[in-house]
């Protein structure tokens, strides 16, 4: 007797039919089939439990640019309305709106996101900073960093202060999207977290949820596992990142933001 | 309604899916998590021209996959886990002359993670595959689209697929004293 092919019991398993004649009269196949079907059902039930972590959702919502391309959207419907409305130029309506379609789309496909770009380069900052990686100045003397900035960007970046409970871990100048930043590291009681300063504003960089926290202003977004928060002082915004709530993210920006207002 | 609005209706509503098939092809929560977040990026940046009359959760699938391999070439480590020729692949012969009396109560002994596990030491195209059919219930020709292959290739990786996660519960049986379970 020649048994099912293995093909035949897949086409079972994907039909659900068990009409065919020769499991009537074959136990091995019957059984076979049994065993398939279990063990589909099993695999199932493994993945029963398996989701994601409640707050993946938000991470990917905060992550998602600003509605970038309304217009592009709208450029869209027009263009369909006018071909419906004026049949006698679909050919020529079709090609223009294939062409202003298309180009876009496949530019946009070969074009990385800059969001999702810069907060790539916003979390590599973070991670390399963590392992202390190219030239990482490690001291925990707020007035030596600030020399160290001054030193190799010109400026004076805020810093926490002593009394705020937050212990600076060191600082670097990495490079970010073509130029060159400030960074530096605090230990706080609920990790560790990079600031990063940097010209761009916060939406420009993906950063893009606006809240409130007190009577200040910040953005917030999340990237591989790593909260951002940040905010605008002068001419700057500092960006925190860690794996930390932006809720704590957005305290300690808020206490760099006080002493700005008590200068 | 904007784009991103219509985004996080049509797409988002699949986040729990695209999570586990990502936990199948990776099996780390922390590296799913990052892999389907990527994966949604990448499909915001294209929901443009994602045909609304069409499988959303497949279409999803289908990035998730393009995001895995990509990942895995950037890291080198893509070669022997790659099954791009599925006929390259070395098979153990199936000894299909033996068959489990029970295989419910059988497959009762192994936990969630041990089943999950030995869906892990499988090729990843055989994964991702078994997965879609079994787990997410895709049809073949569905899953067909997501991972670039013809039918009669999903049909011949899910047979050699179940069949090779056979063999490693198996094994895992007798190791555990289970092989009551053969006839």
């Amino acid at each position: 007797m020649s048994h099912l092919t293995e093909e035949q019991f897949e086409r079972i398993m994907q039909d659900g039919e068990t009409q065919e004649a020769h499991l009537e009269s074959c136990q091995l196949c019957r059984s076979r089939l049994a065993e398939k079907r279990a063990l589909a059902a099993r695999l199932k039930s493994a993945f029963a439990n398996v989701s994601a972590a409640p707050d993946l959702a938000d991470r990917i919502r905060d992550s998602l640019p600003a509605d970038k391309s309304p217009a592009r959207a709208r450029l869209v419907s027009r263009i369909f309305d006018i071909r419906a409305h004026r049949r006698s130029w679909v050919i020529v309506a079709g090609a223009v709106a294939a062409m202003i379609i298309i180009a876009p789309l496949v530019i946009d496909m070969l074009t990385p996101s800059p969001a999702m770009a810069a907060q790539k380069a916003l979390v590599q900052i973070h991670r390399n900073n963590l392992a202390q990686h190219n030239g990482f100045f490690a001291e925990a003397q707020p007035e030596k960093l600030a020399e160290y900035f001054r030193e190799k960007l010109g400026f004076n970046p805020r810093l926490p202060t002593p009394e705020q409970g937050l212990a600076l871990r060191g600082c670097c100048v990495r490079h970010f999207q073509g130029g060159v930043v400030g960074s530096y590291v605090v230990d706080t009681p609920q990790g560790v977290m990079s600031i990063v300063i940097v010209t761009d504003r916060p939406e420009t960089l993906g950063i893009s949820t606006e809240f409130a926290h007190g009577k200040h202003v910040f953005w917030k977004s999340s990237f591989a596992s790593n909260n951002m928060v940040s905010a605008r002082i002068g001419e700057y915004s500092y960006c925190a990142v860690g794996e930390i709530s932006h809720r704590y993210l957005s305290e300690l920006l808020s206490r760099l933001l006080i002493e700005e207002e008590t200068d | 309604m904007t784009l991103r609005s219509r985004f996080e209706k049509t797409a988002c509503a699949h986040i729990d899916a695209v999570y586990r098939a990502a936990f199948a092809l990776c099996g780390a929560r922390e590296t799913a998590g990052d892999l389907v977040q990527t994966t949604f990026l990448k499909a915001f940046e294209n929901f443009g021209s994602f045909k609304t009359d069409t499988n959303c959760k497949a279409w999803l699938m289908r990035i998730l996959r393009n995001t895995w391999i990509d990942r895995l070439r950037r890291q080198k480590t893509a070669g022997p886990h790659l099954p791009l020729d599925e006929d390259g692949l070395e098979h153990k012969p199936v000894a299909i002359e033996t068959v489990w009396s029970n295989p419910q109560d059988l497959l009762e002994n192994f936990s969630d993670e041990q089943v999950i596990k030995a869906l892990a030491s499988l090729a990843d195209d055989q994964r991702l595959t078994l997965f879609l059919v079994d787990v997410e219930g895709f049809s073949q020709e569905d899953v067909a689209k997501i991972t670039g292959v013809a039918v009669g290739t999903v049909k011949s990786r899910t047979s050699r697929a179940r069949a090779a996660l056979r063999e490693h519960l198996s094994s895992w049986a007798e190791e555990m004293g289970w092989t009551g379970g053969r006839q």
